[in-house]
C-alpha cells in the first residue's frame, strides 16, 4: 500500500499529501516521513508548489490531530479504547495520558514531528486528560508546520538521494528515542543509588 | 537480593542497552550521511520516469525511449507500476530497462561498457 500512496502523490501531488497525512495523524501508520521528502524533490524537479505541500501537509496532519483530540475528548471511553484497540495499541492509553498532562505543550510540539510515532496517541490522550483545546490546537499548528517545513526542505537539498535521506532519518529518530530512553533510565538510576536503603 | 537492588539491576541494564541503542544508531546515521552522495538511488516502482532521471541526472526523454512510451502531455508522472500495467508488461522488465538506460547514460561516449 505504501509504494500506491508515494505513487499517488507523485502523480497528483498537494491534495494527495493532504488526504494521506491527515489520515495518518488519525494512527493510521503510513510513511509520512518519506512522502513528505518525496514532495520536496518534487519541488525541486518543479512538479510542485512549495506553499502547497507546507499547506496541505500541515493542514492535513492539524485535521487529523483535532480528529484524534476530538475523539479523545468527546468520544468517550469506548470510542477511545475502540481506537486505540484498531490501531494495535488497546493498552497503555492511561500512562499516554499521564505522559500528555506531564509533557504538556513541548510534548505536543516534539511529538508531531521528531517522535511523530507517538503523536496520535498523545491526541487521544491530551483530550481524554482534558488538556486545553486553545493550547493543543497552538502546539499542533506550530509542531506540523515545523515537521513539514523540516522534512520538505531536508527533500528539496537532498531531492535526487530520497531514500538515502530516508534511511538516515530513520536511523537519527531511533537514536534519539534511544537518548530520551537513556536520560529517562539514567534519571531513575541516580534516584535509585540515592535512596537511603540502596546502600 | 533485596527487591529494591533487582530493581536497580533493571533499570542499570536497560540504561546500558539504551546507551548502546543510542551510539549504534547515531553511528549508523553518521556512516549513511558520509556516503549518501556516493550510492546510487535505487528505482522503486512507485517512482515516477522524470523523478527517476531527477535522482539519476539523466534526461527523463531518454528513460521514455528506454522502456518505449511515448509521455504523455504536459507532465507524464505516472509510477513505474502504472506505466507496466498501462503496457501489460511486467514492473521488474521496465526497471531493468531503465536501469541499462540510466548505466548507458553514465558511460562517456565511446568507451565500452565493463
Amino acid at each position: 500500500m505504501n509504494d500506491q500512496l508515494l505513487a499517488a502523490v507523485s502523480q497528483y501531488g498537494a491534495p494527495a499529501l493532504f488526504g494521506i497525512v491527515a489520515i495518518a495523524a488519525i494512527g493510521v501508520p503510513l510513511p509520512i516521513t518519506l512522502l513528505l521528502i518525496v514532495a520536496g524533490s518534487m519541488i525541486s524537479q518543479g512538479a510542485m508548489n512549495p506553499w502547497w505541500a507546507i499547506g496541505a501537509a500541515g493542514a492535513g496532519s492539524i485535521l487529523g490531530d483535532q480528529a484524534g483530540y476530538a475523539i479523545g475528548r468527546w468520544g468517550g471511553s469506548a470510542a477511545v479504547t475502540k481506537l486505540g484497540g484498531l490501531f494495535g495499541r488497546p493498552a497503555g492509553m492511561r500512562a499516554m495520558e499521564a505522559k500528555a498532562k506531564a509533557w504538556g505543550g513541548p510534548g505536543i510540539y516534539i511529538t508531531r514531528w521528531l517522535l511523530s510515532p507517538l503523536g496520535p496517541w498523545i491526541n487521544l490522550a491530551s483530550g481524554t486528560a482534558r488538556y486545553p483545546w486553545h493550547r493543543f490546537l497552538f502546539w499542533d499548528t506550530l509542531g506540523e508546520l515545523t515537521g513539514a517545513a523540516v522534512y520538505i526542505s531536508l527533500g528539496r537539498f537532498f531531492s535526487d538521494r530520497v531514500m538515502a535521506l530516508y534511511a538516515v532519518l530513520g536511523d537519527l529518530t531511533w537514536a534519539i528515542a534511544a537518548l530520551l530512553a537513556a536520560v529517562i533510565l539514567g534519571w531513575q538510576l541516580v534516584a535509585h543509588l540515592r535512596r537511603p536503603d540502596a546502600g | 537480593m533485596s527487591q529494591t537492588w533487582r530493581r536497580t539491576l533493571a533499570v542499570g541494564l536497560a540504561f546500558v542497552v539504551a546507551i548502546t541503542g543510542t551510539f549504534v544508531f547515531a553511528y549508523r546515521a553518521g556512516r549513511r550521511v558520509r556516503h549518501i552522495r556516493a550510492e546510487n538511488e535505487p528505482i522503486r516502482a512507485w517512482m515516477s520516469v522524470p523523478f527517476i532521471a531527477h535522482a539519476h541526472h539523466v534526461s527523463a526523454a531518454a528513460l521514455f525511449q528506454a522502456i518505449g512510451v511515448q509521455p504523455r502531455e504536459p507532465h507524464d508522472r505516472r509510477s513505474v507500476r502504472r506505466i507496466a500495467h498501462d503496457l501489460n508488461r511486467p514492473v521488474p522488465d521496465l526497471m531493468a530497462r531503465l536501469q541499462r538506460a540510466i548505466d548507458a547514460a553514465a558511460q562517456p561516449p565511446g568507451s565500452h561498457p565493463r
